[in-house]
């Protein structure tokens, strides 16, 4: 009901609405690869772009969905840019997977941490943020298929096939 | 049962959302299917290791960013509606009166101006808008000092400072938040706000009554060098009843007794 409030222009309930969500939205995007500080300035994104974009909140579905759903699309938009000025700034367009920004940090390379991160890091993006969305930030399957635009059960399959290939990861990992 | 519907179950079972008896029922499925059973294994493995990554909070410059952006976003809005604000019965007269209407009262204006040089401009617009973004923040401290997290009440005190001139229902919602507050760093920052009013005999009658609810060194010293700064004589008796407690820290006795010499 918050931001329907922000809807109608009491622009101070948003503020609630961000310490409420704040540390769910940047361990999302923390989750998915990015370091500390670009999730601390993507979950500022998410804020800015409720705020343009509050007109469309309908409030008829869970607001995490709809809180979710911008939030891939920042990240989304920050991936692409960033490997477009990458390109642009002459690294081969092999090299260039910011996403793994986060995964690189030689200081836990010993922690069973950083096994989980490279595993992710290879998964593909949809997969990863799907895992993401179900075990980290403990979604509901209903609120994962309303982010994603499927059906509850889809989601659940999806997200059945994505801990599938996490699972091969490790064993090829493990093998190597 | 086909595939797609099982790998539903495995996720409902993963994820502990299957009722008891489906949940007995599902076993009993892979009970008599070994291959599924390892399958379930496996996924359970990978899901339990997942839980190994851990997340770091994030850092206190993102609260302070987003409510520097949610401020300035306040007050453009309070800067539209100010200027959207149009008597609507006006509207039913013709554009061209309006017109000319605008002309005369330029000129009217103009002529005013240079017969009237000496006399002060009064910011007529500015002092609407200001005087909503005042009363919209007004709104946002109550809200955020009622709010359960401390870090919100902190906002919510942090916010009052930003009033060029805090009214009534503020300096009161401070003055409680200086009594009642179970925590100490928003009683601090509330007294830290409070002295920005000093002048007020309010403010200056509540900080006194204060003393005697403090239980905190760190907030009784506070308020034993505010009141030495303002020269309080009226702060003595409640000093005075303070150092009559058992629990009273002893550098805080010392400092109290020094702050009551001093006034004196």
């Amino acid at each position: 009901m918050l931001m329907l409030k922000v809807k109608s222009g009491d622009l101070d309930k948003l503020g609630l609405l961000y310490e409420r969500h704040k540390k769910r939205l940047f361990g999302f995007f923390y989750n998915l690869g990015n370091n500390p500080s670009v999730s601390e300035d993507l979950v500022q994104n998410v804020f800015v772009r409720m705020l343009k974009y509050r007109s469309s909140y309908a409030g008829n579905g869970s607001f995490a969905a709809w809180m979710f759903r911008m939030a891939r699309n920042v990240n989304y938009d920050y991936h692409k840019k960033a490997a477009r000025n990458k390109i642009a700034a002459g690294t081969d367009p092999e090299d260039v997977h910011v996403v793994t920004d986060g995964f690189s940090d030689k200081a836990d390379m010993e922690d069973k941490a950083y096994q989980i991160k490279r595993a992710m890091a290879q998964l593909p993006d949809e997969k990863r943020e799907l895992l993401v969305l179900s075990k980290y930030r403990e979604m509901k399957f209903k609120e994962i298929g309303e982010t994603i635009g499927c059906s509850e059960g889809a989601a659940k399959v999806r997200v059945h096939r994505a801990l599938k290939e996490l699972r091969n990861i490790f064993l090829q990992l493990e093998t190597v | 049962m086909d595939k797609e519907q099982l790998k539903i179950q495995m996720m409902d079972y993963l994820s502990g959302s299957m009722h008891e008896d489906e949940m007995n029922e599902f076993e009993k499925v892979l009970q008599d299917n070994p291959a599924l059973q390892m399958e379930m294994q496996a996924l359970m493995d990978t899901w339990d290791r997942m839980g190994n990554l851990k997340t770091p909070e994030p850092s206190e410059a993102m609260d302070a960013t987003f409510f520097d952006m949610l401020s300035n976003e306040m007050d453009k809005q309070h800067q539209k509606s100010a200027s959207k604000k149009f008597p609507l019965w006006l509207w039913p007269f013709p554009k061209a009166q309006w017109v000319f209407g605008l002309l005369l009262l330029s000129l009217g204006i103009a002529v005013g101006y240079f017969l009237n040089s000496n006399s002060e401009e009064i910011p007529v617009d500015n002092v609407v808008v200001n005087e909503e973004t005042e009363s919209v923040r007004q709104k946002l401290v109550l809200t955020l000092l009622e709010q359960p997290s401390a870090n919100q009440r902190l906002q919510g005190v942090s916010e009052a400072n930003k009033f060029e001139d805090a009214d009534e229902i503020v300096i009161r919602a401070l003055l409680q938040t200086l009594n009642q507050d179970s925590n100490v760093n928003v009683r601090l920052a509330a007294i830290e706000s409070l002295t920005n009013y000093v002048d007020q005999p309010v403010v200056r009658q509540g900080l006194v009554q204060s003393i005697p609810n403090q239980e905190s060194p760190i907030l009784q010293i506070t308020l034993a060098n505010l009141m030495v700064a303002l020269q309080e004589k009226a702060s003595i008796e409640p000093f005075r009843q303070l150092l009559q407690e058992r629990k009273l820290d002893t550098t805080v006795q010392k400092k109290i007794k020094n702050s009551i010499e001093s006034i004196i």
